[in-house]
């Protein structure tokens, strides 16, 4: 519970006027969120988290109470609703700023950047503020952006309460310094390590389109670049043939960790792949689907029968099998019995008579 | 081919009997038309179900997707060591979740 607090009558209007005022401020919290999170959105900026309040009453009073003569209405209390973003690298900082300028108008007379104030050897690593105000008009609201790590900083801050009436030992403030710094570094070096990625994510992209596979390992990223080239088409539209089957887009992601297990490096490495074992997952297919009458395909069965045959080449037998229905479909002791159909069925084929 | 649509537990099922063939595929899919629009789980219990075709996959994707497209799940319950191969020779296994 909080010390009970002490107002004089200008500090008792005040709060009478917030009374008044608050349930504007509570639409207007909501209206300020929601028009800044689809903003985000439509630009597709994602971050930690936004959050909004209202200021509570106790809360004002106590500001009233230490600087209520500070401010002639209720009007010059510009926090009364805030909202706050925590993005999660710092040049998103800026970006969800330039986002407001354009849906808010900002009052630059209060607006700080707390990133800048600092001294070559200040202390304390803040975020930036603007006071501002729906475009329609309506009380000024403020709004909070920063990192999370600039998030971290201002919470333990607020939590130690170093601000407060004791003097904190010049030794203590230095530690302080000194943990700001880092997460300052550490900030920018998330901000560095991101650019390098998306700088690199782009050279394989260009290396695929090209067709230099040789130099791309396979990732997620990279297989998923692989896979604009269609690479398993050709294998999938004779497939189809067998019975005039539709095919059936789904992700062939799923497939990533069977080809992994396989000991798969490059893209090149599935090229080979697919190379050396299209004609036995050819023979397989046909010998599974003539028999029926099944004209509506996945278009992972390609790859599919590629990685069984490559299991049945290399003396994977039932447990291999398994393995790749385990990891496509989840495990399940009902992929033994899938196992088994491709076990009876790939029997009689030449490719299992000729190892 | 008999199919029965009910609401258990805050989720739709729908009760599949005999064989899903071709010839039946129309009546099917209109008797399973409810499940399009609705905003719930879906279960199909493929219990009493002994054969699909791929007319009868096609209503299941068709499900399937409108499901997915609202964030909601589409469970397989009771599915015959048959009809498991006709999932699996398709290569859409992977796409349902088996009960």
């Amino acid at each position: 519970m909080g010390n009970k607090v002490t107002l004089d009558a200008h500090g008792e209007a005040l709060m009478q006027q917030y009374r008044e005022l608050k349930p504007t401020l509570e639409q207007l919290a909501k209206d300020a969120f929601a028009l800044l999170s689809d903003a985000l959105k439509e630009q597709g900026i994602y971050v930690t988290a936004m959050e909004y309040r209202v200021k509570k009453e106790h809360s004002l009073e106590g500001k009233i109470e230490l600087k209520g003569a500070k401010y002639k209405s209720i009007d010059d209390i510009t926090d009364l609703v805030g909202l706050r973003v925590i993005t999660f690298y710092t040049d998103e900082v800026d970006k969800v700023a330039a986002i407001a300028q354009r849906i808010f108008d900002i009052d630059w007379q209060e607006s700080v950047d707390k990133r800048r104030l600092h001294e070559l050897d200040a202390f304390g690593y803040n975020s930036l503020h603007y006071i501002c105000r729906m475009k329609e008009g309506g009380p000024r609201f403020e709004l909070q952006m920063r990192t999370a790590l600039q998030h971290v900083w201002s919470t333990i801050e607020h939590d130690t309460g170093y601000k407060g009436d004791v003097k904190i030992p010049r030794e203590y403030l230095r530690q302080f310094s000194r943990l700001a710094g880092m997460l300052e570094l550490i900030d920018n070096e998330f901000s560095r390590l991101r650019l390098v990625l998306t700088d690199y994510q782009r050279q394989i992209q260009a290396l695929v389109k090209n067709g230099q596979l040789k130099d791309v390992p396979l990732s997620p990223d990279s297989f998923r670049n692989y896979l604009d080239l269609h690479p398993f088409d050709r294998l999938n539209k004779r497939i189809a043939a067998v019975n005039q089957a539709e095919i059936y887009p789904v992700s062939m992601m799923p497939y990533l960790p069977v080809l992994e297990s396989f000991g798969i490096e490059t893209l090149e490495d599935v090229q080979h792949f697919i190379d050396e074992n299209s004609e036995d997952a050819f023979q397989l297919a046909v010998s599974q689907l003539a028999v029926t009458n099944l004209d509506i395909l996945s278009s992972a069965k390609a790859l599919e029968y590629l990685c069984l045959v490559y299991v049945l080449n290399h003396d994977g037998g039932r447990k291999g099998l398994k393995f790749i229905y385990d990891t496509i479909n989840g495990e399940s002791d009902t992929n033994n019995i899938l196992a088994d159909m491709i076990l009876e069925q790939a029997r009689t084929l030449s490719f299992m008579n000729n190892n | 081919m008999k199919t029965t649509i009910q609401e258990l537990d805050g989720n739709m099922v729908a009760f599949l009997e005999g064989s899903l063939d071709t010839s039946v595929v129309p009546e099917t899919e209109k008797a399973m038309s409810p499940l399009y629009d609705c905003d719930k789980d879906i279960i199909i219990d493929c219990t009493d179900m002994n054969y699909i075709s791929s007319g009868g996959l096609r209503i299941f994707l068709g499900i399937l997707k409108k499901a997915q497209g609202k964030g909601k799940h589409v469970y397989i319950k009771g599915i015959s060591d048959d009809v498991r191969a006709v999932f699996a020779m398709t290569g859409f296994t992977h796409l349902f979740e088996f009960k």
